[in-house]
């Protein structure tokens, strides 16, 4: 009886060691929003643990990421950029050369320019930058590129085996085209239709679906004040808008406030963050059906 | 159309002024310029340490550039360098990684 339990501890302690090297073996992989986090994790299964490392009410593009943020970033084995301009905080740190993909670098000639920004220096010329819009991935056909980024750079440094990534990314390449097909069919009745947005996250989208958007900045699920809504009345009736997009839940009293304009609201989360409960495929088609349904009104 | 840009939020416009730290293990040098090129003649520079605590405050030199001797600040846990003209600012992170590795080179 002894000699059996001395066994029966022996195999376990021999799982438990084999569970904690595994774990200390995967690849760390930092993402620098949510959508990267997915794809990431859906190319290399159990091979690696992704990090998206910024906290659920910190906007992933203006992140200012503390110092030991970075030690742990410096650490990974793969630091995934989306360019585009995306995640200002790259630029602030030094990151290894050699572990960084961007993943956007294969379609920078489908990159939308936005709007320029007009300011002066001190007492310079007024003057003006060009920007780039940078939610690339709701266009999914742009989101399968960044999947195809993300699996060569797997597979070319050897963190997961490459017949598994490309299964992999062939099933994901699906997914995604299934994904643009639904929204093809789902938006059809919005083709070339203008909509407003409260925050300039959705030029791809509108560009992937015939549609227009026109932008605003307002702060994500705040009440708009009396000046926001006197621009976004003129906004509406300058367009022909009647479809109003939130980047995340406003108070009622914006939702009726934006009514009485004569606008349909909807909230359609850009994902830079997951929606809590979802994946990103989830909150995408469920963002869709949402956008649909209020297009059908 | 005005309104929208005036809408636009302080960090969108911060962004257009560059800051660059190295380090060559006995002082960081801080860089900053204007996104056309032009040095930074007027700044704060605040040097922090890995608790976000002020260590020192020092003036940009009129190349855009000053000089944080390692020994005259606690860098054990890092540091964060903010560089602020008053309009605009920006700032670069410096790990206790990156002072190390700069020892060893």
């Amino acid at each position: 009886m002894r000699r059996l339990s001395k066994s029966l501890f022996a195999a376990g302690l021999m799982l438990f060691v084999g569970t904690l090297a595994s774990a200390q073996d995967r690849a760390q992989i930092v993402a620098v929003n949510y959508p990267l986090r997915f794809l990431a994790e859906q190319l290399a299964g159990d091979a690696a643990d992704v990090t998206f490392p910024v906290p659920q009410d910190v906007d992933p593009s203006f992140w200012r990421p503390s110092i030991s943020d970075i030690s742990a970033v410096q650490a990974a084995d793969l630091i995934l950029l989306n360019g585009a301009g995306f995640a200002t905080w790259v630029d602030r740190v030094s990151l290894p050369r050699s572990k960084l993909v961007n993943t956007s670098a294969a379609i920078e000639d489908q990159f939308i320019v936005t709007e320029s920004i007009t300011h002066s220096h001190g007492d310079g010329d007024t003057h003006s930058h060009e920007g780039l819009a940078s939610y690339v991935w709701l266009d999914p056909g742009l989101g399968i590129a960044q999947a195809q980024a993300i699996a060569a750079a797997l597979t070319a440094r050897g963190l997961a085996p490459e017949d598994e990534v490309t299964a992999r990314l062939a099933t994901l390449t699906t997914e995604l085209e299934s994904l643009d097909a639904a929204a093809q069919s789902a938006l059809r009745d919005l083709l070339g239709a203008t909509l407003i947005a409260t925050h300039p996250r959705y030029h791809y989208f509108a560009r992937r679906y015939g549609m227009s958007v026109l932008s605003m900045e307002w702060e994500a699920g705040a009440m708009p004040d009396d000046g926001q809504l006197a621009e976004l009345e003129a906004l509406a009736a300058q367009s022909d808008a009647t479809v109003l997009i939130w980047e995340a839940q406003p108070p009622d009293a914006a939702l009726d406030a934006t009514r009485a304009l004569g606008l349909r609201n909807v909230v359609f989360p850009p994902l830079a963050h997951a929606v809590e409960g979802q994946t990103f495929l989830q909150g995408f088609t469920q963002a869709l059906s949402d956008l649909a349904d209020v297009a059908g009104q | 159309m005005g309104g929208l840009l005036a809408a636009l939020p302080v960090g969108a416009m911060a962004h257009q002024m560059v800051v660059f730290a190295s380090v060559d293990c006995e002082a960081v040098t801080v860089e900053a310029k204007f996104s056309n090129g032009n040095a930074v003649q007027q700044a704060d520079v605040r040097v922090l340490d890995g608790d976000n605590g002020l260590q020192t405050t020092l003036p940009i030199d009129t190349d855009g550039t000053v000089m944080v001797p390692l020994d005259s600040v606690d860098h054990s846990g890092g540091l964060v360098i903010e560089v602020d003209t008053g309009s605009h600012d920006n700032y670069w992170i410096v790990t206790p990684e990156d002072i190390a590795k700069s020892c060893q080179s």
